[in-house]
């Protein structure tokens, strides 16, 4: 009734558009299939308000929900007739238009207080968040605000953190998380995650990865869990076996923390397997995403994908600007995107023939990247973080970010998504930041 | 005009020459007379035309008829010799057929024969009549070589003379040849109409004979009548034969020689000049177009005719003012608004022009003394100026925009320098803190808290051995900022570990002394220490005390003690020994910084008017480079340790290539404020400047190995946001640029 009177205002005005919404959201979002006559000149928040409106003529208790808008696989930014002529639609059929949920942080809960600027956070597994700090602490969330466990040792600030195995070790006692510092150390956690305390309890390294020359810049591990690779300002790409189980003795040296002098737990040191060298600056960044190939960017402007076997790189992207992040994902865990010393994400697809110019860039960001991550299930989400101090939800199909968050009140450091519908990020406010309620489909 | 006929008469018969001979020799006699005959008897033949068998049957009895006139008329015994030859005409003309047909067809002859009648006897009276008038054209034949001697011999005399004698004349044996007797008017009437061929027969007056013509020799007479060719063979329109051939002439037609005539002077042409000559000297011929003679006198002061004279660079003096208020000629040129009329009685009264002495002399002088230049104005257009630089985009990477900044200094940043890897820059202000910074957070790693303004600061060139000296106050401090590997740590801490005694060893101006307090070597100097400069080993730095007056002048008496070519203002310590040795050269003037070459042992030290380079191994002075600026500020070595630029407090930037001279390759006149600090860029072919005008400059400066090709200097970008910049450096590795402000910031400019 309420579409009715809209659509006898923009009658005078405007023309009239045939759509269909279709959805492939559960039936309590589905509107009728009919075709309807709108105005052509409803902006998505018109659009937005229409398909409430009709959903509540349905339901007579629901509760208003943004809706974002799909036609031939682009995000509708603009007024629906302006939309309709750049992308040269014809108006005279009927529209078939799909919406979800938008994309959008519905909540943002209560900020994570660290000491020092959050370096790194990973998210990768649901039931906790990992953040990195420049007080060389690796800490453990369980949830926004509730720290279980400290991991201490580092003697330098955490650059990079990862999970090891976040996939199989989901509902096991023991969590193998790995850290690497500023310090020229990697290092190697075990805990448990059923464990709930009130005080934050501290855990010792179980094995430390030595063998940089230089601070390590990031941590990625192998998808099966048994390998981690790191990226350092040395210019290499180190590989090191994780051996958990600690079967590996005779290679191993084991000795006792001195410093520490309360704690008695062994702690094994590893040495690197394998150095993949090429890069002639610092590897800012490296994603282990298949079993065979580790990707990795650099400050001396390339990206270059290693076989993990010959340890030969078997692709070479060069970018122009310094890379400071990157990460595989998107269709088929293909794309590469990336992020560096300017504003501009830059996602790459490897597959596509001839060129390696970029296929996306997005350049809605102020300042460097910081951080940039797909989402583990969709293929067109991504999100980014800057040193000006804004996260930013992207989707491929538009070149407009979905939503910013700017909560953050400095240089945002890492974001990462969690639980899919969340996203972490750090930053040098020395808060972790949790905006959840983000409906990726 | 007989040979031809007659040749071929030869090859026909020879006996037909006699018979040509004799038409020859009466052709000019009556030919006129005959021919008329012969043309009148053939234009009756033409017009009348009977049966030509009848005329034929005539032609035969013709033929017999005139053998047997030939019988009578060959009657004289003296004529034997010409009968014979008559004869021989006769029976050839009948018997051979060939001859007539050649040229004649027997119709013809036999219709001119049909009508003779008529005309025969009409003829024949003329003959007669006419013959004497014709006498005396005989004289008048030619007689050619071939002609046979005629048989009277008397020559070229008038007939008349024998007109009463009864000869005519002598044969060749000198006899008298008899005139014939004259036959009776009557006789002859009748013989001429009983004889056909009576209209052919002519009287020779000479030989006094009747010769009878052939029908050829009527035929040739009749052509020559009418203009024609005299044989009937010659055609005069046979077609041209080119013998000629004009294709492919290799070589001149004629090779002959060049005739002589062509090589000497031709004598009807100077015939011709001197003719010329003559009348021109007897002025018969002038010339108009006579150069005017210019007068080589002209009048100096003359300011009428000067414009059109043509001198070199000659320009017309300006005219002198008109005399003041002298001439009282009318109201309308008051020259002055002081004048004051005056009326005198009369022109004896008028006073001289008092100021006209002083006015020529000003006059004479300004002439004199002003040289007058004529202004020339060039139309160029500006753009065509400019020089032709490469486009910016080209030029790329270079820094353009600021995207970090280092937050925590409290006062000024004086000074910044970036470590070799490019993790870390150090910053020193003048709130007397030094800071090392993260480079790519932004993050601030460590505080010293020096107290004292720091002039300086000075990452150890060596990646592995990560040290910093600090310029403050007074003193030099070598730090350990703690940020290599734990090898490279106990190393620096061995360094930097400094035993008591052997500071006081050293002389007690140049303290070696642990610091403590921030973990370091400090250098104890007698006055501030504005700059600090590591030499590429890392090993020595060289310290930089810029000398006042007063104590150059207590140098100078110390100086006198010691030795006296060296300079105080300049240090050069040695890490690893804890040495301090001053630089075994007197530098002049007060120096302003210091450098070292990035490649060799060769030290720059610039004072406030020039560069001196020193070359260390041999101790000596090798260059001086004239800045030619007011006072230099910053000096910057390229890496390629062939270039230099140094930075002056007028603001500009001079380039020098010392290989091309040493004088400035380019001055570039960017900034309005003094220059603070000059920076080359490491690998990329960028250099920079900063100034107190609150901006720095990024330029290309490409330097290329080609020795003939100069250094491309291009002015890229303009750096702001500071409110004044202290220094600038650029990362070591990126082509991104460092700039500390005195707004307490640092900001760092990525491409």
């Amino acid at each position: 009734m309420d579409i009715d009177e809209n659509g006898g205002a923009g009658d005078v005005s405007s023309r009239q558009v045939q759509v269909r919404f279709v959805t492939k959201l559960k039936p309590p979002y589905k509107v009728p299939q009919a075709s309807i006559s709108i105005p052509a000149n409803l902006t998505r928040f018109g659009l937005s308000a229409l398909v409430n409106n009709l959903l509540q003529a349905a339901n007579e208790d629901w509760n208003a929900e943004p809706f974002d808008f799909l036609i031939d696989g682009e995000l509708v930014r603009m007024s629906l007739e302006e939309f309709l002529l750049a992308k040269g639609i014809s108006a005279e059929k009927v529209l078939e238009i799909e919406y979800f949920k938008a994309v959008a942080p519905r909540k943002e809960e209560e900020p994570s207080l660290h000491d020092d600027w959050v370096s790194a956070v990973d998210g990768s597994n649901d039931g906790y968040i990992l953040t990195g700090c420049y007080d060389g602490f690796g800490r453990i969330w369980r949830a926004a605000g509730i720290c279980t466990h400290e991991l201490d040792g580092h003697s330098g600030p955490v650059t990079s953190v990862c999970n090891v195995m976040p996939k199989a070790a989901e509902s096991s006692i023991d969590q193998i998380v790995a850290t690497a510092s500023k310090d020229r150390t990697l290092r190697l956690w075990k805990f448990g995650v059923e464990e709930s305390l009130d005080q934050p309890k501290k855990i010792r390294a179980f094995k430390i990865l030595r063998g940089h020359t230089a601070a390590v810049q990031s941590i990625a591990a192998e998808p099966s869990g048994d390998m981690v690779c790191s990226g350092s300002w040395d210019c290499s790409v180190n590989l090191w076996n994780i051996n958990a189980s600690d079967s590996d003795g005779g290679l191993v040296s084991v000795k006792k923390r001195r410093k520490g002098g309360e704690d008695e737990e062994p702690q094994s040191e590893g040495e690197a397997l394998t150095t993949l060298v090429g890069h002639t600056q610092c590897v800012s960044s490296v994603v282990w995403p298949q079993r065979g190939t580790i990707y990795s960017a650099s400050w001396d402007h390339s990206v270059r994908r290693w076989d993990v076997e010959t340890g030969k790189d078997s692709l070479n992207i060069f970018c122009g600007k310094a890379i400071n992040c990157l990460d595989i994902g998107g269709e088929s865990s293909a794309l590469i995107a990336a992020g560096g010393s300017d504003p501009v994400i830059r996602i790459w697809d490897p597959r596509k023939p001839g060129t390696l110019s970029p296929i996306f860039q997005f350049s809605s960001h102020n300042s460097w990247i910081s951080s940039c991550k797909w989402h583990r299930k969709s293929w067109f989400h991504l999100v980014s973080a800057s040193y000006d101090g804004k996260v930013m939800l992207w989707d491929l199909r538009t070149a407009w970010p979905l939503a910013v968050i700017d909560t953050h009140k400095d240089k945002v450091l890492s974001a990462d998504w969690w639980k899919h519908d969340s996203v972490i990020s750090g930053g040098a406010d020395s808060k972790l930041r949790i905006s959840s309620g983000i409906s990726v489909q | 005009m007989g040979t031809n006929p007659r040749k071929e008469n030869n090859s026909d018969k020879p006996k037909n020459e006699t018979g040509k001979k004799k038409v020859q020799k009466l052709k000019a006699k009556n030919m006129e007379e005959t021919l008329k005959r012969i043309e009148e008897a053939e234009a009756a033949a033409d017009s009348s035309e009977d049966s030509p068998f009848v005329s034929g049957s005539d032609d035969s009895d013709d033929e017999s008829l005139s053998e047997d006139g030939g019988s009578v008329s060959e009657s004289g015994s003296d004529q034997s010799k010409l009968s014979e030859d008559e004869d021989v005409v006769q029976s050839s003309d009948g018997d051979n057929p060939t001859g007539a047909s050649d040229e004649d067809n027997d119709h013809s002859s036999g219709d001119g024969v049909s009508e003779a009648d008529d005309g025969d006897n009409y003829h024949g009276e003329d003959s007669h009549g006419e013959s004497d008038d014709s006498r005396e054209v005989v004289e008048e034949s030619d007689s050619s070589e071939d002609e046979v001697a005629p048989r009277n011999t008397i020559g070229n005399v008038p007939l008349e003379w024998y007109k009463d004698e009864e000869h005519i004349g002598y044969d060749l044996a000198g006899k008298k040849i008899k005139k014939k007797e004259r036959q009776s008017k009557l006789d002859s009437f009748l013989a001429s109409v009983d004889d056909s061929k009576n209209w052919r027969k002519i009287y020779d007056e000479y030989n006094d004979e009747e010769v009878e013509l052939t029908k050829d020799e009527t035929k040739l007479i009749g052509r020559l009548l009418k203009g024609k060719a005299p044989h009937a063979d010659f055609d005069p329109y046979a077609p041209y034969v080119d013998w000629f051939k004009w294709d492919g002439a290799k070589h001149p037609i004629s090779n002959a020689p060049e005739p002589k005539r062509r090589f000497i002077p031709s004598k009807w042409e100077s015939k011709m000049v001197l003719r010329y000559v003559r009348a021109i000297r007897k002025g018969l011929i002038k010339f108009d177009d006579k150069p005017k003679e210019e007068s080589r006198l002209y009048a100096l002061w003359d300011d009428s005719s000067s414009a059109e004279r043509q001198g070199l660079a000659y320009i017309p003096a300006p005219k002198p003012k008109l005399p003041g208020s002298f001439f009282s000629s009318s109201d309308e040129f008051k020259p002055s608004t002081f004048y004051v009329k005056r009326r005198f009685t009369s022109l004896r009264t008028v006073p001289a022009y008092d100021k006209a002495v002083q006015e020529t002399f000003d006059r004479c002088l300004d002439l004199y003394l002003c040289p007058r230049v004529r202004k020339k104005r060039i139309n160029i257009d500006p753009e065509s100026l400019k020089p032709k630089l490469p486009s910016r985009k080209d030029l790329k990477p270079y820094p353009t925009t600021c995207y970090l900044e280092y937050k925590g200094h409290k006062g000024p940043v004086m000074t910044i320098s970036t470590e070799p890897t490019g993790q870390w820059i150090a910053s020193g202000s003048k709130d007397g803190t030094v800071r090392i910074w993260e480079v790519e957070t932004g993050r601030c790693l460590r505080i010293w808290d020096l107290g004292e303004n720091i002039d300086q600061v000075a990452w150890n060139p060596l990646p592995e051995l990560p040290m910093l000296a600090v310029a403050a106050g007074h003193d030099v401090f070598i730090l350990n900022p703690r940020c290599g590997s734990d090898e490279q740590q106990k190393k620096i801490e061995e360094l930097l570990h400094v035993e008591p005694q052997m500071a006081t060893e050293d002389s007690g101006q140049y303290d070696w002394g642990q610091d403590d307090r921030h973990g370091g070597i400090r250098l104890k100097h007698f006055k501030t220490v504005t700059k600090v400069e590591w030499h590429r080993k890392g090993d020595y730095l060289s310290t930089l005390m810029p000398s006042d007056i007063l104590f150059r002048a207590m140098n100078a008496l110390i100086g006198s003690l010691c030795s006296i070519r060296e300079s105080r203002s300049v240090l050069i310590h040695q890490l690893s020994k804890r040495l301090t040795q001053r630089i075994p050269f007197k530098t002049k003037g007060i120096p302003v910084s210091t450098a070292f070459h990035p490649t060799r042992s060769i030290f720059f030290t610039a004072t406030k008017k020039d560069v001196r380079v020193y070359d260390l191994l041999k101790q000596k002075l090798i260059k001086k480079l004239e800045a030619g600026v007011r006072e230099i500020s910053s000096i910057a070595i390229h890496p390629g340790g062939d270039n230099a630029i140094v930075g002056s407090r007028d603001g500009k930037l001079c380039w020098f290539d010392m290989d091309l001279s040493s004088r400035p390759y380019r001055v570039l006149r960017c900034h309005p404020k003094d220059i603070t600090g000059v920076a080359y860029h490491r690998s990329y072919p960028l250099f920079a400047s900063c100034s107190d005008d609150c901006t720095a400059y990024v330029f290309h400066g490409m330097v290329y190995s080609d020795l003939n090709q100069n250094p491309l200097i291009v002015p890229l970008e303009i750096l702001r946001g500071h409110s004044r910049v202290m220094d600038c450096k650029f990362h070591p590795r990126q082509p991104w640029l460092f700039t500390a402000g005195a707004d307490s910031l640092i900001k760092l400019y990525c491409h």
